[in-house]
């Protein structure tokens, strides 16, 4: 910190706040907001490994036993492995799909000047500011006249419409900011547009890219309103509709609907605990150096 | 090997809008090292951008070894460039940064590999291969991006104010090891700076540039002893040149009177009786004035003025006046100057160091005979 060597001689240096203090304030407000965000999920965890019976006995108690079967049991009786792959398939195609051409796209628009360019951006960034519902109606419209309702083709275009925008969005503003001389280099290096954007955008870019990877993926592994529109087939539900309909199943079974959640949630602790340090270095990259 | 020819070349940015690069002639012989030197903005790095074909060129033709390249892709045209930034690839090794340019080009590894090592022996950056770019000093970086230059064993070396990043003892060294570079590789190289002291030191030719057009090339201390203009003429020398604008006497032996007064025997007086009765612009160094009238010799020139401020230097001390027609001269003295503030001084300058510039174009009025160039520059150049 200069602050203090900012301060000229013979002055106290003025502090709005002791440090410790500071320091205390903000580990108080993080404590809070992790209790606040982990409390619930960890008594979630605990219900998954316990029977409504125990549960409803008492509500916080720690499981004894652990009922490690009810995880097979949600599995295997009540076809979430058809709902796990469901989504599975639709989410990682949508959001391979996103990544790579929102990638292109926003190194396009970042870095060539061609007629259009600003206009192309300023309606990708209309169509953020616009809730994606209003869409919803004509969506499934088109997607009959096409023959792609009820079909999981139909949904990953969807999705892949759905989030494209915002990343085209998010990473057009991180590869702007990718010096200039870095693809002046590899041109002279001897390096094409393609070659460029694989071997100097993409592992530049990599923080942000897994930054809007990963929110892609949560949005999507969790979405729900376009699924139950577009979808009907039971045979082709994704884990949240999945979940839903599990729900009315299983009224009275809250260990039951816990093990089905704690299961639709473990693919997204695995992607983030995965992609978190990238995630990380990607929100707090100021600059590419 | 590579003789490099700029004929007519133009560019202005997106078609239309300003000429930022006006009509540049110059021919670069194979083996030389040609620098660019001009003012920030004068389009010295838009000339290099055109030559390396990473800007388009408005008209003109640029030919390397007779061949027409102007529409050669830069991957094509076999030309390294160093930038100003380095721009070192941030997510690659040192080793690779030097052999990213080379692996393209289809290079067998062994040869790479060879190379590689050979240009981080030759640049003192063994040791550090297989470090990333963000774990080195500026220096380092900046040999990373040199020795990036010189694996490719090029046609040519573009060079973008590639010391101006660098701190002052640095940039010493690094000049001395591109000299010594450009030495051992007898390659053409083009140097884009607007420092003069980079300039003079480094370049077998320089060529000074200013809004867009080249106001003068030619070989450093050519350049800096017959300026084509004023614009060169305060361009190269520190402090710049002092200039007054006086009237031509009218039998044409001197210029101006009461303050500044310059003879001009230098002139035939063919030359001067154009002159006669006309305003023209008179030309001094500031260290060919000399506070005794001794050291200008008899038939000098004088410039009375008020001194304004004392700058010891060390080595030597600039002593700044105000003429009582109120123009500003700057003089190089020796260090033991006693001069002080609001004091009244003379300064003396010999015939042989007037220079002669045209009032409205401000070109040059070569003088007859004899060229001044009298001795080596005393401490020309910082
Ligand atoms: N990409 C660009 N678009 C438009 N004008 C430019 C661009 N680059 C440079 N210019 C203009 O061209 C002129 C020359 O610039 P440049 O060649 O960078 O000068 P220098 O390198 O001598 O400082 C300047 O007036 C500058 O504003
Ligand atoms: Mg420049």
């Amino acid at each position: 910190m200069t602050y203090q060597n900012a301060q000229p001689h013979g002055i106290k240096p003025f502090k709005p706040l002791p440090r410790l203090f500071g320091r205390g304030a903000l580990a108080l407000v993080i404590g809070a907001y992790t209790v606040y965000t982990l409390g619930p999920f960890l008594w979630l965890a605990t219900m998954s490994v316990r029977n409504t019976g125990e549960i409803s006995a008492d509500h916080y108690a720690w499981p004894s036993p652990f009922r490690w079967e009810q995880f097979r049991v949600a599995w295997v009786d009540s076809a979430f492995d058809t709902y796990f792959w469901n989504s599975a398939i639709v989410v990682v195609t949508a959001v391979a799909v996103v990544t790579l051409v929102g990638a292109a796209a926003a190194h396009a628009l970042a870095r060539y000047r061609f007629r259009g360019n600003r206009i192309i951006y300023g309606i990708l960034f209309s169509s953020i500011i616009f809730p994606p519902q209003i869409t919803l109606i004509s969506l499934y419209q088109i997607l009959v006249d096409y023959n792609l309702y009820n079909s999981l083709t139909g949904l990953t275009l969807v999705y892949i419409s759905l989030q494209l925008p915002l990343t085209v969005y998010l990473l057009e503003g991180f590869f702007a900011r990718i010096p200039q001389d870095l693809f002046d280099a590899a041109k002279m290096d001897g390096y094409g547009d393609i070659e460029i954007f694989r071997r100097i955008v993409l592992p530049i870019g990599m923080p942000a890219i897994a930054t809007t990877l990963i929110l892609n993926f949560i949005q999507l592994w969790n979405e729900f309103l376009f699924a139950v529109v577009l979808i009907s087939d039971p045979e082709k539900r994704t884990l949240p509709i999945g979940i839903r309909a599990f729900m009315g199943d299983h009224f009275q079974d809250i260990g039951m609907i816990a093990a089905g959640v704690m299961i639709s949630v473990i693919p997204v602790i695995i992607a983030y605990a995965f992609f978190s340090e990238k995630l990380i270095r990607g929100m707090t990259a100021g600059a590419v150096k | 090997m590579a003789v490099v020819q700029l004929d007519s070349i133009c560019k202005r940015y997106g078609g239309v809008g300003p000429v930022a690069v006006d009509n540049v002639n110059i021919t670069i012989a194979d083996g030389e090292f040609m620098v660019l030197l001009g003012p920030s903005g004068c389009g010295k790095s838009t000339t290099l951008r055109m030559i390396a074909g990473l800007e388009d060129i408005s008209s003109g033709t640029l030919s390397i070894d007779g061949r027409v390249v102007n529409d050669v892709p830069a991957k094509d045209r076999d030309i390294a460039m160093v930038f100003q930034s380095y721009a070192l690839y941030p997510h690659m090794s040192v080793a690779d940064n030097l052999a990213f340019g080379l692996k393209r080009r289809r290079v067998p590894t062994a040869d790479i590999d060879r190379r590689v090592k050979e240009a981080a022996q030759i640049l003192g950056l063994s040791q550090l291969l297989d470090r990333k770019p963000h774990a080195l000093s500026g220096g380092q970086r900046q040999r990373v991006a040199l020795g990036r230059a010189m694996v490719r064993e090029p046609m040519v070396f573009l060079f973008d104010e590639p010391l101006s990043n660098l701190d002052a003892a640095l940039r010493v060294n690094t000049r001395n090891e591109l000299i010594r570079q450009h030495h051992r590789l007898a390659s053409t190289m083009i140097y884009v700076t607007h420092d003069q002291v980079e300039a003079m030191t480094m370049g077998t030719r320089i060529c000074v540039m200013n809004g867009g057009k080249v106001a003068q090339v030619g070989a450093p201390l050519d350049v800096y002893w017959q300026p084509a203009d004023t614009f060169v003429a305060r361009f190269l020398g520190s402090p710049p040149m002092n200039l007054f604008t006086l009237p031509v006497a009218s039998n044409g032996a001197e210029i101006g009177g009461g303050p500044v007064l310059g003879p001009l025997s230098r002139w035939r007086e063919a030359t001067l009786a154009k002159l006669a009765g006309q305003e023209a612009i008179l030309g001094v160094r500031a260290e060919d004035l000399h506070l005794s009238r001794e050291a200008a010799g008899a038939a000098g020139g004088t410039i009375r003025g008020r001194v304004f401020a004392v700058e010891p230097l060390g080595a030597e001390t600039l002593v700044a006046v105000e003429t009582d027609g109120g123009v500003e001269c700057t003089a190089r003295l020796p260090r033991d100057v006693a001069a002080r503030v609001d004091e009244v001084i003379d300064l003396h300058f010999a015939a042989s160091a007037t220079y002669l510039f045209d009032k409205a174009s401000g070109k040059a009025i070569p003088a007859d005979g004899e060229t001044h160039r009298p001795h080596a520059p005393r401490g020309a150049l910082q």
